[in-house]
């Protein structure tokens, strides 16, 4: 097993590519009685469009497939619900899907073997049924108009609107009750037959563990699985201009909410830096002890400080800062304000005090088995080890910091979606 | 893991929970007084105001770049309610020492921050800032009227509302906008004197900490203050007999109807509150339970079905997301989950299931920092000293007649369904 440690934090993730493809991560941690297992998949619902490897078919799914066939993995054939079968053993399971990856996971303290054992049937053993199939689209449809009635999912689906024209990040993962009832069986089977394949997949475990014992537990509940080639995945090619420059819609809220987006490119190398330069960027212009929204606030235009947040995959990378406020175009000319000014006259204090608390906020992310677990599998589909970001987090420098703000934070870049309050 | 409780002077606690399984040390100060409507909004307003400054850190500009210099230490404030009590909750996470890129040492900042920011606030002229007072009383109004934004949350709140209409647990925890415009500077100052004076003080501190100061500091903080008998409202009245439960419709442009039921548990407060977990977490617990079982996957009428257990007020609310239409059989099929519980028409695997997952939730108190100290001061205001491993022997011992017994003193006090129909 390859290791891979940091020292300033004493973490170590011990990493196995095993032959059938299947990428396993361990974490040991000795303090903690809780274990966690996570396995996912590298398909979310951005992947609507491929190849399948040994029959060379073309496939372009409905929207939602990815998460509808999350919500069906629990089925088993002998009629049992693999989710309430770990209930009862007293252990933590659950499911999400994300843009590019769906995970399956549990958190116990007991009975670990035996709910390792369920997991891993559960995922390798698939049972869909017309039925099964059609009494899932009830409860799913629920799900769909539960996120309708949600403004912030809504601001967030038209932020990405107004970024991407093509790229399906900007459908919603659950999909709509018309797409949905699209999906039969077959659809599924054939999704879960492509992407449900070792070598599609990683598996990240965490918790007092023997990273050699619980290896092999791993690799002796996996059945066999013929070798399948390289997955093709067909995206359209997307501009790398924004789409639009303002999207707004009307809902049942009491303050507008706004979500202010920058479009980024596609950038490979260097990722990890750039996501923390942004980072610290995101903090210097509109972070708490940012003077900008030390003047908003006291102008009553923010309540409290915006979330910010950059995302990106092969596929797409954006900033998002999203708040509510009496007057979110006011706050939008100001932010392009503040970014002026701090391309202008960088404020290099402020760089260095902002940088250690970025190097705070990744520690805290291994505060919690599960934080841990989701963040090494979520890095993985990306390309990255988590513990990069502590290692590369010295060798972030003003200069470079400089050149992304220019860079990233350009106004033709720059989008708003607002959802207004109605009547 | 070791907890101990010091009594700092009759009515000022501090508790130390020494814990190696973090990156962080968490620091937590509760204010603790009887909720009342004459001061619910104050509570909340001063929550507020006391973050906006200290007597050495004048600003929250200051504040904020002191925290950002300790590594982006996390300060949060909150009010909560605890039965007929009102806490105003402040905390402080930090990362311990030990993982620190340089050596430094942030503990004895990190308490004498946070308790400067209770303790010291910023004062002119034996009042608060105007200005801070000001800007909050916006804030909070906004806050206030936030309240619709999220229809599940104030589904829930609307509920308790009319089951509590005229008494404390009725009131929002954030107040009254009509009761803002008579608060004044002046008038919250002398009020934050009386409610430091005579509320009670719960002082936690969660971490690996290594230096024995740690007592010693808080004592010298805290030496200005005096000790008190906090009249906090710890008992609860017995319910009345419920012939006919009231039935509340309410309009809302929303697409998913949210109904929630809020039943009446005529039991005292002593050790049938376990008998009553168990049967809370057998109707509406998880996965596993009869109305997740029956609402959402036999009847496939609703994405969310759960119930959740006030157990100081002795109350259970049944909540689910369902289609407007669907408002009839659902109430009808949660009713008779409520008869089957009387009937004893649930198994032993059932009872075993929920019990499992009980006690699993609870094993993981110690697992999250929060939590920890959350279940600590619960203890504290319920006058007990129950340690984890307690929690879980009574757990145990419940038996299925003890179900039925609990089931059998339960009544539905209130129906309330936000809808969109009608008008």
């Amino acid at each position: 097993m390859k290791i891979v440690e940091s020292l300033k934090i004493k973490e170590k993730v011990y990493i196995e590519k095993l032959k059938n493809g299947l990428t396993i991560m361990i974490i040991p941690k000795k303090t903690t009685n809780k274990k966690f297992v996570i396995w996912g998949t590298h398909f979310g619902s951005i992947n609507n469009h491929f190849i399948v490897p040994n029959t060379n078919e073309e496939i372009t799914l409905p929207d939602g497939v990815a998460h509808f066939l999350e919500h069906k993995m629990f089925e088993q054939e002998n009629g049992i619900n693999s989710l309430d079968k770990l209930m009862a053993l007293g252990v933590d399971p659950n499911a999400y899907t994300t843009n590019n990856h769906t995970a399956y996971y549990f958190e116990c303290t007991t009975n670990f073997e035996q709910a390792l054992d369920e997991l891993m049937d559960y995922v390798q053993h698939p049972y869909f049924t017309d039925e099964n199939v059609e009494k899932e689209k009830g409860i799913i449809g629920q799900e769909i108009k539960m996120y309708e009635d949600d403004p912030g999912w809504q601001l967030y689906i038209h932020a990405l609107e107004c970024m991407y024209q093509k790229n399906p990040i900007k459908i919603d993962i659950a999909g709509t009750v018309e797409s949905i009832s699209k999906i039969d069986k077959d659809i599924l089977y054939k999704s879960y037959e492509t992407f449900y394949h070792p070598s599609n997949m990683a598996m990240v475990i965490c918790g007092n563990f023997v990273p050699e014992e619980i290896l092999e537990e791993v690799k002796k509940r996996l059945i066999k699985r013929e070798e399948q080639g390289e997955i093709r995945r067909i995206y359209e090619e997307e501009d790398s201009a924004i789409q639009q420059k303002y999207k707004e819609t009307f809902m049942e809220v009491s303050t507008p909410l706004f979500a202010i987006g920058f479009k980024d490119k596609i950038e490979q190398k260097d990722i990890i830096k750039r996501h923390i330069a942004i980072e610290i960027l995101l903090n210097m212009l509109i972070g708490k002890s940012a003077s900008l929204y030390q003047e908003l606030y006291s102008e009553g235009l923010l309540m409290a400080e915006p979330d910010i947040s950059y995302d990106f995959s092969e596929q797409y990378a954006y900033v998002l800062i999203t708040g509510q406020s009496k007057n979110p175009k006011k706050i939008e000319e100001r932010l392009k304000e503040e970014i002026k000014r701090q391309i202008e006259n960088f404020d290099v204090e402020q760089f260095e005090r902002l940088k250690r608390k970025v190097y705070g906020d990744f520690v805290v992310e291994y505060n919690n088995i599960s934080d841990i677990s989701r963040m090494f599998l979520s890095d993985f589909f990306k390309g990255i080890n988590s513990l990069e970001y502590i290692e590369q987090y010295g060798s972030v420098s003003t200069e470079y910091t400089k050149q992304i703000l220019t860079e990233v934070f350009d106004e033709k870049n720059e989008i708003m979606s607002i959802v207004q309050p109605k009547g | 893991m070791s907890y101990q409780r010091m009594t700092v002077k009759e009515g000022i606690y501090f508790h130390k929970i020494q814990t190696n399984k973090f990156k962080t040390n968490l620091f937590a100060i509760f204010l603790t007084t009887p909720l009342t409507r004459e001061n619910v909004t104050k509570n909340a307003l001063i929550t507020a105001v006391l973050r906006r400054g200290t007597n050495k850190l004048q600003t929250q500009e200051e504040i904020s770049k002191k925290l950002e210099e300790m590594y982006g230490a996390a300060f949060d404030c909150g009010v909560e309610k605890i039965g007929d009590n009102h806490s105003l909750k402040f905390y402080l996470e930090v990362v311990n020492n030990q993982f620190l890129p340089e050596k430094e040492d942030l503990v004895r900042d990190s308490i004498d921050l946070l308790m400067d920011i209770v303790f010291h606030p910023k004062v002119e002229e034996e009042q608060f800032k105007e200005e801070y007072v000001q800007g909050e009383k916006e804030n909070l109004k906004q806050m206030i009227e936030a309240k619709v934004d999220n229809k599940a949350a104030y589904a829930l709140e609307s509920c308790i509302e009319n089951m509590y209409q005229g008494k404390p647990y009725g009131l929002y925890k954030y107040g009254y906008v009509e009761d803002l415009k008579d608060i004044t500077a002046q008038k919250l100052y002398e009020y934050y004197k009386q409610l430091i004076g005579n509320c009670q003080i719960d002082i936690f501190a969660s971490g690996d900490f290594q230096e024995k100061s740690l007592e010693k500091i808080i004592q010298k903080n805290l030496e200005g203050y005096a000790e008190r008998k906090p009249q906090l409202a710890l008992k609860e009245e017995e319910k009345e007999e419920i012939k006919e439960p009231k039935r509340k419709i309410e309009n809302k442009q929303i697409s998913q109807g949210k109904l929630v039921i809020g039943l009446d548990v005529k039991t005292g407060n002593g050790e049938e509150n376990y008998k009553t977990v168990v049967y809370n977490t057998i109707l509406g617990g998880g996965s596993n339970s009869k109305l997740f079982q029956n609402v959402r996957e036999k009847a496939s009428l609703a994405y969310t079905a759960s119930s959740s257990y006030a157990r100081r007020k002795q109350n259970i609310f049944i909540r689910a997301g369902i289609e407007i239409e669907n408002y009839d059989k659902a109430v009808e099929i949660i009713k008779q989950q409520l008869q089957d519980m009387k009937e004893g028409n649930f198994s032993e695997e059932d009872l075993n299931n929920a019990k499992n997952l009980l006690l699993s939730t609870i094993e993981n108190i110690p697992e999250e920092q929060d939590t920890e100290i959350t279940y600590y001061f619960g203890q504290e205001l319920a006058g007990t000293q129950d340690t984890i491993e307690m929690y879980q022997e009574n757990i145990k011992k419940v038996t299925k007649e003890d179900v039925i017994e609990i089931a059998n003193k339960i009544q539905i006090n209130t129906i309330y369904f936000l809808t969109n129909q009608g008008g």
